[in-house]
């Protein structure tokens, strides 16, 4: 999966946006449930077999919000950058209208999204 | 079998997890639709709020919308953390993970990696 296909986020730079797992590799077990937790079409991560290590493959690939790797790792070997800054973004693409226009294109080009 | 979602070896339908809008913090700015990626929300045009339509479509654990929300309008059944490592420990999941994880590196080879590309790529 090249790394372009989610380079935009509601007209930001996906690249300019810190938001990826990070792995302590002395937590890991190797299990792979963040491996196979993240999305196919995403696929953040590799898998090291010899030494039993998940990997941070493609961190841009990373959907912005999403920590279900770090939810789900048992061993709490996976931390994210903090959320705050993520929320002053949320924050600033509502005021600017981002949202508001790509949710009426949204609701525009898919009628079964709209309930009465 | 009932032929619905599974995850990772678990019947999605045995567990109860959605999002929970309050509607007093809700400021319908349409970010919670917008980002999620299991169309568990549709919209009120008459209201101009968003509804949770399909709540049985919300990945086990998942709290993207809420972790977005601008108005932390959205929650959850329990900690999501502690959600997941219930349904992890009480189904034994790891002989699933294991399995997916071997056809996940077959399907994609380029995510082997080895211990010199680990080492290259530090």
């Amino acid at each position: 999966m090249p790394e372009s296909s989610f380079s935009v986020w509601h007209g930001i730079q996906r690249k300019d946006i810190n938001w990826h797992p990070t792995i302590d590799e002395s937590k890991c077990v190797g299990c792979g449930l963040c491996v196979v937790t993240c999305s196919e079409k995403r696929n953040v991560f590799g898998f090291d077999p010899e030494n039993k290590k998940a990997v941070v493959l493609y961190p841009d690939n990373c959907m912005v919000g999403c920590d279900n790797c770090r939810i789900a790792c048992l061993w709490d070997a996976i931390s994210f950058p903090e959320i705050g800054q993520l929320k002053q973004l949320a924050d600033l693409l509502v005021e600017q209208g981002t949202i508001e226009n790509e949710l009426k294109r949204k609701l525009e080009a898919d009628s079964s999204l709209i309930v009465s | 079998m009932t032929g619905g979602k599974i995850w990772h070896g678990v019947e999605r339908s045995k567990y109860e997890w959605f999002p929970i809008i309050n509607y007093d913090a809700c400021t319908g700015c349409g970010l919670c639709l917008l980002t999620c990626g299991n169309s568990v929300f549709k919209w009120s045009m008459s209201k101009n709020i968003p509804i949770v339509a399909n709540p049985g479509s919300c990945v086990l654990g998942c709290t993207t919308c809420g972790k977005l929300c601008p108005e932390n309008a959205i929650t959850f059944q329990d900690d999501p953390k502690k959600f997941i490592g219930k349904i992890v420990r009480e189904n034994k999941i790891f002989p699933q993970v294991r399995k997916e994880l071997d056809d996940r590196l077959k399907k994609y080879p380029d995510h082997v990696i080895t211990e010199v590309q680990e080492v290259a790529r530090k």
